[in-house]
């Protein structure tokens, strides 16, 4: 039965990156829709397969799992072996170079997730609700994601990639909230330093991410 | 060489690692970085974490930072069996799920509970803002009850078997009675308070009650 991929359609949030890890790694899936607007991440129903009510999950002939980061690990994992594209995550007996990737999974979601959504939050999420944009806020949560960019600049002269010297999981990890800022005029993800717009420039131009915002999230059968 | 951990003895995230040190009976040196003199702003620090942030380890000369990546290695080296096993596909993916929950759905609210009602209190002397307070509660509830029924299933967050992923969820949820709360405890929530309990209870965790110290032998 083939693999089924529960969330939002959009090139943006989670199911972006679960979406982009199953075209990195050629899996074929079918895409259901989770309506958020309805709240239909919200019913008991759904909360069976998910319990805290979010998106995405996958469906993997009966097996579920949630939480995109973990999905991702999980379908790295599962198609590890095979012809299915690049790794994505270092084999557990290198020890040392799986570290560095963990810490770089750790960076991504302890430094950067929570300081990129706020500027998302500020400058897209109160707008929707009706509420203003407040320019002052603003401006301090992009300084403040700025300085995480400039660390990420100084790692990134060091090594290519956020979680070591190969492309992985944990660039991905990034694809979530990152291409959104551009949409919103706010260019930091290129104009932080010139490591950082080497390394994202290499990211967002990956054929698995340039087909997602030019097509969303489908069905691959 | 011994390992040494770059840290805080009262810090949340040098308990992290001090905890799953004490599980995996790894022997270890505190080094005590001064934070009130700035010492992890300077380049010999930043070298090591480029945040600026403590906890970081030294294991003969291999650095690394961020206490959830310390514990996973350490696990890994000493091929411990607070990770699932390496050829259990479904175990492991449940194991990520639980980490993942932890550091999106459990430790948001939860930390910012605890900075408001204990730190910036015992750091700066202010009062904790019970507004404010009240409503990282109210986002807070519906991820216990979550909680709640995860481990009506299973006996630990990841499944029969304690990992990682229970012992990240220390040290932060001790400190919300801490700030006044009691959703890991109450009634309300019978299967958290269970694994709860356990968890404190641990011969780990109630090692470093006042601190975390070098520990050289168990």
């Amino acid at each position: 039965m083939v693999l089924k991929l529960y969330g939002t359609p959009y090139a943006f949030g989670a199911t972006a990156v679960v979406a982009m890890v199953l075209l990195e790694k050629h899996i074929p899936f079918e895409f259901v829709l989770v309506d958020l607007k309805t709240g239909a991440h919200k019913t008991r129903e759904f909360r069976e397969r998910h319990p805290f009510g979010n998106v995405p999950c996958i469906e993997d002939d009966g097996f579920i799992v949630y939480e995109s980061r973990a999905i991702a690990r999980y379908l790295a994992d599962k198609y590890a072996d095979q012809d299915h594209g690049p790794r994505l995550i270092p084999v557990p007996t290198k020890v040392q170079e799986r570290a560095v990737f963990e810490q770089g999974a750790s960076v991504e979601n302890v430094n950067f997730f929570p300081s990129v959504l706020k500027v998302i939050q500020e400058k897209f999420e109160k707008p929707l609700h009706g509420e203003t944009t407040d320019e002052v806020a603003l401006a301090g949560y992009i300084a403040e994601l700025s300085k995480v960019l400039s660390v990420y600049d100084d790692i990134l002269s060091k090594q290519r990639f956020m979680g070591g010297d190969e492309f992985s999981l944990v660039d991905i990890f990034h694809v979530g909230t990152g291409p959104g800022l551009a949409l919103g005029g706010i260019d930091v993800m290129i104009s932080t330093g010139p490591n950082v717009a080497r390394w994202w420039n290499d990211v967002i131009s990956r054929p698995s991410w340039v087909k997602l915002q030019a097509e969303g999230i489908k069905s691959s059968v | 060489m011994v390992l040494k951990v770059y840290g805080l003895g009262v810090a949340v995230c040098t308990r992290r690692i001090a905890t799953v040190l004490h599980e995996l009976q790894i022997p270890f040196e505190l080094v005590e970085v001064n934070l009130m003199a700035g010492e992890h702003k300077t380049p010999e620090f930043l070298e090591k974490n480029p945040f600026g942030q403590i906890s970081y380890i030294d294991d003969d000369g291999f650095i690394l930072y961020e206490s959830r990546a310390i514990c996973r290695y350490l696990a890994t080296k000493y091929k411990s069996q607070l990770l699932p096993a390496a050829g259990d596909l479904q175990a492991k993916a449940i194991f990520e799920q639980a980490c993942a929950s932890e550091y999106c759905s459990f430790d948001p609210e939860a930390a910012k509970y605890v900075l408001e009602t204990v730190l910036k209190p015992s750091l700066y002397g202010t009062t904790p803002d019970t507004a404010e307070a009240t409503k990282i509660l109210e986002a807070l509830e519906p991820k216990i009850a979550a909680y709640d029924t995860i481990l009506k299933k299973s006996r630990y967050v990841a499944g029969e078997k304690l990992t990682l992923a229970d012992l990240f969820h220390l040290p932060i949820a001790p400190l919300l009675a801490v700030g006044g709360s009691d959703v890991m405890t109450s009634q309300r929530f019978q299967n958290v308070k269970h694994w709860y309990e356990e968890l404190v209870g641990r011969a780990s965790w109630k090692a470093y009650e006042g601190g975390v110290k070098t520990t050289l032998a168990y």
